[in-house]
This record gives C-alpha cells, structure tokens and sequence, in this order.
C-alpha cells in the first residue's frame, strides 16, 4: 500500500487513465496529465498555508467550537450523547442514515458499472461528449433536481399518470414520502462521483484480460465475475464510501422525497438547531456524524490507499 | 494579494455602511411576505424614507445564532406567537418601545411586552373538489377513511393544531382540549398516520391541495384563500376553525431598533393592517382596521367565523413546546 504514493513517474503510469476525469474535454491531452504531475510535486509547507490557514479558520476552528457546545449546552457533561444514543427515536434516525445510505450506495454501484464500462470501452471522442452530459448534471441546482423528482414522482405525477393512462397499474404507485422516493432521488445525484471513479478504474484495465479469458474458455459471466469484477473492485471501493460517506450527510434530498419516517440524521440535527434551538443535542449529533464520517474515510485510507480512496481526483 | 483583500474588505464596509439607515424585515416568503411587503414596508418606506429590506424564510435557530453571536442583521421578524412568549422568556427579543408603537387599538390577546401582532390566522379544513366527492363537515371527517379516502395534508413542525385537531376528531369537547392529552392525541393520529403526507411551509400546502396530491389538508386559510383568489377549485370548511396568531418581534441587540419601532407603528396600524388583511385573507389585531376594509373582505376573514371557533393556546404552547416537540418528533420519525 506504500507504494501507492510513488514518485510522480510512476504516477503517470498508474493514474493516467485517471486524468480524463479531472477535465474530460481534453481527455487524453499530454499536457494534461504533466501538469497535474507536476502540481502533486511537493510545493513547500509556505504553499499549503492559505489552504492551511482556511481549513483552520473556517473548518477546525468551527469543528472544535461545535465540540466543546456538545459538552457543554446546557450543561458540562456527557449527558446530550447519553440522550442520543439511549433514546429509541435517535437510534431510529441513526440506522435509518446508515440504512439508506447502504441502499443508496449499492443500488448507485448496480447502475454506474454498466454506465461506467461502456465509458471505459467508447471511444474516447463519444465518451468526452457522454461526460459532458453526466458532469452537465452535478451542475444543475440540487434542489431544482429534487423538485424536478417531486413532479415525477408524487401520486398525481408524470409517472403514476403515464402508468394509469396505459392501464398498467390503477392506483398510484406510492414513489415518494418514503424510501423509495429517497433512493431513486439519491443514486441520481451520487451517480457522477461513482461513475468518475470507476471509469478511471476500468480504463487501466488491459482489455486484453477479457480476450484472453474468452480464448481459455471462459463464458462472457465468468470473465465479468473472474477478470473484471476483481479488478475493478478498488475502483468500486473508492467510488461506493465516496457515495455512503456523501449519502450520510445529505439533507435536501431526504427531506422532500422521504416521508417523516424515513428522517436522516442531517434533517434531524436541522430540526434540532431549528425549530428546537437545542443546540446542544444538536452539536452532539453531528460531531457523532462527523466521526462516522471520519471513521468511514480512515477505513478506506487502510483498505485502498490514500491515491486510490480518492479515486485519484 | 494584500491589495485584493484590502479592496474586498472595503467594499464590505461600504455596503455595511450603505445599509445603515435601512432595516431588514423577515417573514416566512410566499403569498404572506408578499402581501407583508407590499401593505407594510412599501408604504412605510414612502413615508419614513427608510428602506425596508426582504429577507426570509423565517428561521428561529438563525435568530437565536444571530443573537447568542451579537450580530443581529433581522430587525423585524414575523414568528409564531408561541415561540415570541418563549423567545422572550429566553431573552432573546427586545422590549416594544409603546411610546413609539401606540398600543391603544391592538388586540390585546396578541399584544405581548415584547410582541405586536401581524395578523392572526385560522387552520380550516380545505380540500380539492376534483379529488373529493361531498363536502367534509370537519375536523372528525379528515380521520375517517373509508367516508373520505385520498391523502391528507397536515403541519409537520411542532406546533399548535394538529393535536388539538386530533382531540377534537377524537371527540374532546372544545373548552376541555388543555391541558392537551397527548397520549389520545396520538393515538388518534395513529389511526390515519400511513395516509398523512407533512407540509413543511405555506406554498407546499397550496401546491399539495391544488394538484389533488392530498385530497384534504389542515391549511392557513390565507393559504386558501390565495388558492381560490387563483380559481383553483377548493373547498373550505369553517367548522371548529382553529386561531393562532404570528407576531412581530425585534430580536434582542438589532441594529436598527429605531427604525424597527417606526415599523412595527406603520404595520399596526389601522390602515397597514386593513391592506394586509384585504391582501391576504389574514384577520388584523388592530381593532380599527376592519373600518377601512371593504364588506366583502372583511367577509373572508377569520372574525366573520366566530362561531364553534376555538383560539389555540399560545401560554401552553409556549411552555410546554420543548416537551410537545419532543414527542411530536419522536411520533413521526416511528
């Protein structure tokens, strides 16, 4: 695992196929992938420190102020954790985050491998215009998208309609206010941060295995479930506890497509801050999100190395 | 780099000083702020020359933020009555100054030491009349399902009326609904829990009834009203409707408490609370006002529905919300 932060020539090698995600206009450009080279080239503590100073200022500063709030608001003591996790209806809101952002994880992986290997496979001139139309969508408001799977989904939407109007179903499918409604509007948004990924993974396989595998025998399954599967796990590692470490902090989504039975613990530590003004129990439940969060990246640092957790970007 | 920031810090200081004469009004968006605006700050910034700035939708963990931080950027906001009688008990707004704001007309059940009201509101019973066939009488009709099946719509924050709404279904007399048995209340609920779907703010409850997403809803008659100013076709039922009241308050340590006294006198008064009822349906807490109203508006009110009207409990609710909120959440996160 080590030597996964080699020197930045082996870099090259390694993640090349990894640059066309940074900017898929000029996918395979030269260029491209020597500056990015040349920008992982150590630059001196004296670069970091804007970067540094801002983290501090805007990040830890804020972080430990939200600490010390959890042990402290309304009084010192532990007692906002002691009520957080021993409470049913808080340990409800846990799982259910856990539980849907493991749902939203697998499902979101189920549908961007496919995506992702005929990206891998195209060439490349097609698969830079097919980027551009999966970035063009992280681009657009979140909350217009969301809006946009209200009027899909609800019970007088364009889907239950279109399904009436053809007789194929007679009552409403019921696609939102519930898990559902959250998963369909959640793989949608984390699609592009799997599929990213994956592609950079799948391209740095040398197509040449499959053809291989195929001439000793093996069936077109065999050789996806032997060769390519395995191959592409790190990439499926990557993009999967991007996907889940993203799906447990996510807020808008939940709450408009997802019933209040379905709460995360984002919208909940909002109702907290919000309409509650406990802040206390409310700082304590985000720095416990916070080190679920952190916990979940330190995993996949050990599990897949640093250059690789990342998918390279 | 040096120049750059320089130049970004003066121009905050310059628009911090720009805003200096103006003051800042925060409601909850929507039709509301809409009529707020157009029969309060408009008027009162053509007379006063002070400029009334939008900001919105209310937030009451902003509000406390602002004030727990003592940078107060809300001069006015519109909240709650309930949380204005907590707020204050918290510390949290700043005395009305009646020396500035004449208090001789208001409503005195929505006029606190550290509140004036903005107008005061029922929850009816609407419905879609695509969706539904017959007319639903009441509060008792949205909990049965097999008579009137379809979704409904109720408030999803703690606050006061679903479990009064509940109590009265379930058969609680009026004058026995406080203190407010929640046990029953949720048991009741309970009944219809799978068929509820929440809104979350004025404009979603609009949009819930218009389209026929629920076929019958726990609305803001203003909300209503506004729906059939539109031509939508909805029905409205009176029966047992429920009063709440939204006050103004100045939090505590706001830049232009001043210029926020100006305002709160302009928007009690007979003449901003005439417009703004005449605009939004809302009742107004100046007594005077109806006189400048035209018949017919002050016909949509919530006053030409006294009768089997039940005002909500803005006492208990205040001091009882943190309990209330805990239950309520815990009921729906089940």
């Amino acid at each position: 695992m080590a030597g996964e932060v080699g020197p930045p020539s082996r870099d090259k090698e390694r993640d090349g196929p990894v640059v066309p995600l940074r900017n898929p206009g000029d996918a395979m450009s030269v260029e491209t992938e020597q500056s990015i080279a040349t920008m992982r080239m150590p630059a001196g503590l004296g670069g970091l420190l804007p970067a540094l100073t801002l983290i501090g200022l805007f990040f830890v500063v804020p972080v430990l102020a939200l600490l010390l709030r959890s042990v402290t608001d309304p009084a010192p003591g532990l007692q906002n954790y002691a009520a957080l996790l021993g409470d049913g209806t808080y340990a409800r809101v846990f799982f259910n985050t856990f539980l849907v952002a493991a749902v939203v994880t697998i499902v979101t992986v189920l549908v961007a491998f496919p995506v992702a290997w005929m990206l891998a496979i195209m060439p490349p001139s097609l698969a830079s215009v097919m980027f551009g139309i999966i970035i063009l969508s992280m681009w657009t408001n979140l909350l217009t998208r969301t809006y946009a799977w209200m009027v899909l989904l609800q019970r007088t939407g364009v889907i239950n309609r279109a399904l009436m109007a053809t007789g194929i179903i007679d009552q409403p499918l019921p696609l939102i206010n519930n898990l559902t409604g959250v998963t369909i509007g959640m793989v949608y948004i984390m699609l592009p941060f799997m599929i990213l990924p994956l592609v950079g993974t799948l391209r740095a396989i040398d197509p040449m295995t499959l053809r291989a595998a195929a001439l000793c025998g093996a069936s077109p399954f065999q050789a996806f479930r032997r060769i390519l599967l395995p191959l592409s796990l790190p990439g499926i590692a990557a993009g999967g506890l991007m996907v889940f470490v993203m799906s447990l902090g996510y807020f808008v989504t939940p709450a408009l497509l997802g019933g209040t039975s379905n709460m995360m613990l984002a919208e909940m530590i909002a109702q907290l801050i919000q309409s509650l003004l406990n802040w206390g129990l409310g700082s304590a439940a985000a720095f416990i999100l916070l080190i679920a969060t952190m916990a979940l990246y330190a995993l996949q640092l050990r599990l897949v190395g640093a250059r690789r957790a990342t998918g390279g970007i | 780099m040096k120049l750059i920031f320089a130049g970004i810090l003066a121009g905050l200081l310059a628009t911090t000083a720009a805003k200096a004469e103006d003051m800042v009004f925060t409601s909850w968006g929507g039709t509301t702020q809409e009529a707020q605006t157009k029969s309060w700050a408009e008027p009162f910034s053509a007379a006063s020359g002070i400029k009334v700035l939008q900001d919105g939708p209310t937030d009451y963990g902003k509000l406390k933020a602002m004030v727990d931080a003592g940078s107060v950027n809300w001069d006015v906001v519109d909240v709650e009555m309930d949380f204005a009688i907590k707020a204050a008990k918290d510390g949290l707004l700043e005395p009305i100054d009646f020396n500035a704001v004449p208090k001789a007309d208001l409503d005195p059940r929505f006029t606190t030491d550290h509140a004036v009201g903005s107008f005061y509101y029922s929850f009816v019973l609407a419905w879609n009349k695509g969706t539904v066939s017959g007319e639903p009488a009441g509060w008792a009709d949205m909990f049965d399902v097999k008579k009137y099946p379809g979704k409904r719509t109720f408030y999803k924050w703690s606050a006061p009326g679903v479990i009064e709404i509940a109590l009265l279904a379930d058969g609680v007399p009026a004058d026995k609904l406080y203190p407010l048995d929640l046990d029953r209340a949720f048991k009741k609920l309970d009944t219809i829990k799978s068929d509820i779907v929440w809104w979350g703010g004025g404009a979603e409850s609009q949009q819930l009834i218009a389209s026929g997403e629920a076929a019958f809803g726990q609305l803001w008659n203003g909300r209503v009203f506004a729906l059939e100013k539109d031509g939508a076709d909805v029905g409205v039922s009176w029966n047992q409707n429920l009063t709440a009241a939204d006050v103004l308050v100045v939090p505590k340590g706001a830049k232009n408490k001043d210029a926020a006294m100006k305002f709160l006198a302009a928007a009690s008064s007979p003449t901003g609370q005439a417009k703004f009822a005449e605009a939004s349906g809302y009742a107004p807490i100046n007594t005077k006002a109806k006189a400048e109203m035209p018949a017919d508006a002050v016909k949509a009110l919530p006053d030409a529905h006294v009768d089997g009207q039940i005002n909500l409990d803005m006492n208990y609710w205040a001091a009882n919300r943190d309990a209330i909120a805990e239950r309520w959440y815990a009921w729906q996160a089940k």
